[in-house]
């Protein structure tokens, strides 16, 4: 509105005062041209949009028309260099779900947490000097995180890896179990009566405790005994990939968690909640859309990742056995494009030129939906918050 | 739940929330500390003699005297050796079938590993690669060298549940009671003698061009290519960025159109960097073909839409602090809406452009799978600016890949792979640290 009133007087003023008939045609054509010439630029990223979509789809095209869609999507048999070559993309899609989901596992609880942490928990010069590191680890090319992986944690894994793996998961499990064992005697507790609470309480701890004992011991030796054959697996690249999605995964949910109002923090103080009651039963709840877009978009980096995963991944066309083994080598979709075209960009027009567009354009419809997706759930909470 | 557990999870949370903090400071200095480390190692080693008379012979640097004493006073200590192995062949020449039957194999392969630590023996015909011409031109090199030279290395399978167990023995056991088993003695104390390791800082690494499929040599034409890509795709990026920024913040109202380009922006945000090569690929270089092939001009064009997204969200961002009195005083003095934002919105919201231009640049410069199939080639020399149009080039993150995977001795060249990731690390973490910088000082201002 206030824009309005202003041009109004603005061009009253002139009318009436500064300009001839003439020179305010002149003017009003200029500014109708100006205004032409600024749409079409600011349309840049449209145009740019409209163009990968088709220039990509113009190429996936002729591969479906040779190959057909039904190879593609379920077999497993991946040989293009063959003479007669098959074109089985299903262990490659596996693989990218894999080490996305991988990612996921690493990247959600560490960002969401750190996320907690920064909007509610570290005052704020230590938010100051935690935002830089972040910065950096954002800023780091992927190339180096692939570097690193390749030349420096793939040795460690492959020497190490057993003993490595089960300090990684007492580091995890140590103080979760802790506090469960805490949490389940409690509770146990609670349901004798009041003179026999006490003892009822420290006899179920100490039974919980063995039992959480026997477990972790048992899976302490089962991973120690691991034998990894390669350092370039599913496991590193997840890894990897985990520590490169977080600065996503943290910005984005700390956004969501300060646009949930300090009414909420206060009114939940009020009601006597301590502040992990306040985060887990009324904070997090209330930013769960924003979240959650901020665990799609993480998603969506790990997806649309290559160079890490093209060094670190192994980049074996095969689907592990079992499923969920995590130390064989597997192959993506974004390394396959990249380690493939090399070869294929010489004969451009054979099907293997047009399968590693038909890739990307799953990659492309991939990322599309669901940057969509987030939009939607993101606009949405926006509106819900007011 | 009683008081008691609650308060402990409350803590707990608490602890385990600044854990998650600690372990991705953590994960980053793990991270930054071995390429800091032995980056530094492509700039700061101890060069051998051999070294010297590379720079003296292919580059023409240093003092021709200094080096020739130098040589003349190595020479000296590898005399005993050169003459122990002529004693070995004349012995092996002497012993029959049998005799060579036992020592010709193991001796030839002591031979060629001396060859490597020490450059040709006398007698040998010169190479034809510069790698042969000279023996280990880094002490850290010849150690690895050494020590192979010392020791065979043997892998134990025998126990079938576990990897090989690696064994090493003194090589000197297979040519026990020869003529050439004092030589293991004598390099042991006398290596330092015959390769003078001295402590030297190459800072040429950065402007040096490589020699030899990047033996030898700095990354000059890999820096130089990151500069053109980089500033290239900010050429073309910033222009379109900025003027975009400024349609949205001062233009656009809340049209359908308007929340279309919105969507369009973060898609292309959210857009594969491996697909944007493809695009590049398919679009500048097969349909367009602006280039017969791969170009700089082609892999700028790329990264130009890569970091598209990001200068016009940053820039609008800055267009939107400027506050609303800067605007309102300029109209209220009768300019115009192009003439209030070129004279004060746009000065005023510069040093916010300005950082997000340098975030982007990061971005680009470390950017590699769009310019895969668009601009990076493994070897190059620099170019000159406008063979940028037309001609391919090295570049620091393509590099770091393919001397990482793809070179033929990947461990006798880790350190130039080292250099070069520290190189874009600083390059990328510097330009950042910048912005963080211009950034604080202007919410220091906008505070007041």
């Amino acid at each position: 509105m206030n824009d309005r009133i202003y041009e109004h007087t603005e061009s009253d003023l002139r009318s009436r005062l500064l300009m001839s008939r003439g020179t305010r045609r002149h003017r009003r054509l200029g500014a109708l041209a100006g205004d032409t010439v600024l749409i079409v630029i600011a349309s840049s990223s449209l145009i740019a949009l409209l163009f990968i979509f088709y220039f990509i789809i113009k190429d996936a095209i002729p591969f479906f028309q040779i190959e057909g869609v039904r190879e593609f999507f379920t077999s497993t048999r991946w040989y293009p260099s063959r003479e007669d070559a098959e074109f089985g993309a299903l262990s490659i899609l596996v693989g990218s779900t894999l080490v996305t989901t991988g990612a996921v596992v690493v990247a959600v609880p560490m960002g969401v947490l750190a996320a907690l942490c920064l909007s509610d928990i570290l005052p704020f010069s230590m938010r100051q000097v935690v935002k830089p590191v972040i910065e950096m680890l954002a800023a780091i090319p992927s190339v180096v995180y692939g570097f690193f992986a390749l030349v420096v944690f793939a040795p460690l894994l492959q020497e190490k890896g057993g003993s490595l793996l089960s300090v990684g998961a007492l580091i995890v499990l140590v103080p979760v179990s802790i506090i469960g064992v805490g949490v389940a005697s409690d509770l146990i507790g609670a349901r004798f009566s009041e003179g026999s609470r006490g003892v009822a309480r420290i006899a179920s701890a100490a039974v919980l405790s063995i039992a959480v004992i026997l477990v972790l011991y048992q899976l302490n030796r089962f991973l120690g005994g691991l034998r990894i054959v390669s350092g370039t697996n599913a496991l590193n690249a997840s890894i990897i990939l985990g520590i490169m999605a977080l600065p996503t995964v943290v910005s984005v949910s700390e956004d969501a968690l300060n646009a949930v109002g300090r009414e909420l923090r206060e009114g939940s103080y009020a009601l006597g909640a301590t502040r992990a009651e306040t985060l887990l039963r009324v904070v997090i709840p209330a930013a769960k859309s924003g979240i959650l877009a901020a665990v799609i978009l993480g998603v969506m980096r790990a997806v649309g990742e290559t160079m890490v995963v093209w060094m670190a991944s192994g980049n074996a066309a095969r689907i592990p056995q079992p499923i969920f083994n995590y130390l064989e080598p597997i192959r993506t979709l974004t390394a396959t494009i990249a380690g493939d075209m090399g070869e294929a960009d010489h004969v451009t027009g054979s099907a293997r030129y047009h399968v590693l567009f038909a890739m990307a354009f799953c990659l492309l419809v991939f990322a599309f939906v669901s940057n969509f997706v987030s939009e939607m759930i993101l606009r949405r909470s926006r509106k819900q918050l007011g | 739940m009683e008081l008691k557990t609650r308060r402990m999870l409350d803590r707990s949370f608490t602890t385990i929330g600044v854990f998650a903090i600690v372990l991705m400071a953590v994960s980053l200095v793990i991270l930054l500390q071995p390429i800091v480390w032995r980056g530094a190692g492509a700039f700061i080693f101890r060069e051998t003699v051999e070294n010297r008379k590379l720079n003296l012979e292919l580059l023409g640097r240093g003092s021709r005297a200094k080096v020739e004493i130098e040589i003349t006073e190595t020479e000296a200590a590898r005399k005993p050796v050169y003459d122990m192995m002529a004693a070995f062949e004349a012995e092996m020449e002497e012993g029959g079938s049998a005799f060579r039957k036992q020592y010709g194999r193991e001796y030839s392969e002591l031979r060629d590993m001396l060859s490597e630590l020490l450059g040709p023996l006398p007698g040998e015909k010169n190479p034809v690669l510069i790698r042969a011409q000279y023996g280990r031109t880094r002490w850290d090199r010849a150690q690895v060298k050494f020590h192979q030279i010392r020791y065979v290395e043997k892998y134990d399978y025998s126990d079938p549940d576990r990897m090989g167990v690696k064994i090493e023995k003194p090589r000197s056991a297979l040519f026990e009671s020869t003529s050439i088993e004092p030589l293991f003695g004598y390099l042991e104390e006398n290596i330092e003698q015959m390769m003078l390791p001295k402590l030297t800082f190459y800072w040429r690494f950065l402007f040096d061009r490589s020699f030899d499929a990047h033996f030898f040599g700095g990354i000059w034409p890999e820096v130089l290519g990151t500069f053109y890509l980089a500033l290239g795709a900010m050429l073309f990026a910033v222009p379109l960025g900025i003027v975009t920024a400024i349609y949205l913040a001062e233009y656009a109202g809340e049209s359908r159109f308007v929340s279309l380009l919105r969507t369009c922006i973060s898609s292309l945000a959210g857009v594969p960097s491996i697909v944007f090569g493809l695009f590049g690929l398919a679009f500048f270089i097969n349909t367009m073909k602006i280039s017969n092939g791969k170009s700089v001009l082609a892999g700028s064009l790329t990264l130009a839409f890569l970091v598209l997204p990001t200068v016009i969200r940053a820039s609008e961002e800055a267009i939107l602090a400027v506050p609303r009195t800067y605007k309102e005083a300029a109209m209220s003095l009768g300019a115009g809406k192009w003439h209030t934002i070129i004279s004060v919105i746009l000065p005023a919201a510069l040093t916010g452009i300005l950082t997000s231009i340098i975030i982007s640049l990061g971005r680009a410069a470390g950017e590699t799978a769009p310019i895969i199939f668009t601009a990076a080639v493994s070897v190059g020399r620099p170019l000159a600016i406008w063979q940028t149009l037309s001609q391919p080039s090295p570049a620091l993150s393509w590099n770091i890949y393919n001397l990482a995977t793809e070179h033929e001795a990947v461990d006798e060249i880790r350190h130039v792979q080292y250099g070069m990731v520290l190189t874009l690390v600083a390059m990328v973490l510097l330009l950042n640290l910048t912005a963080i910088i211009i950034r604080a000082r202007i919410s220091k201002k906008l505070r007041g």
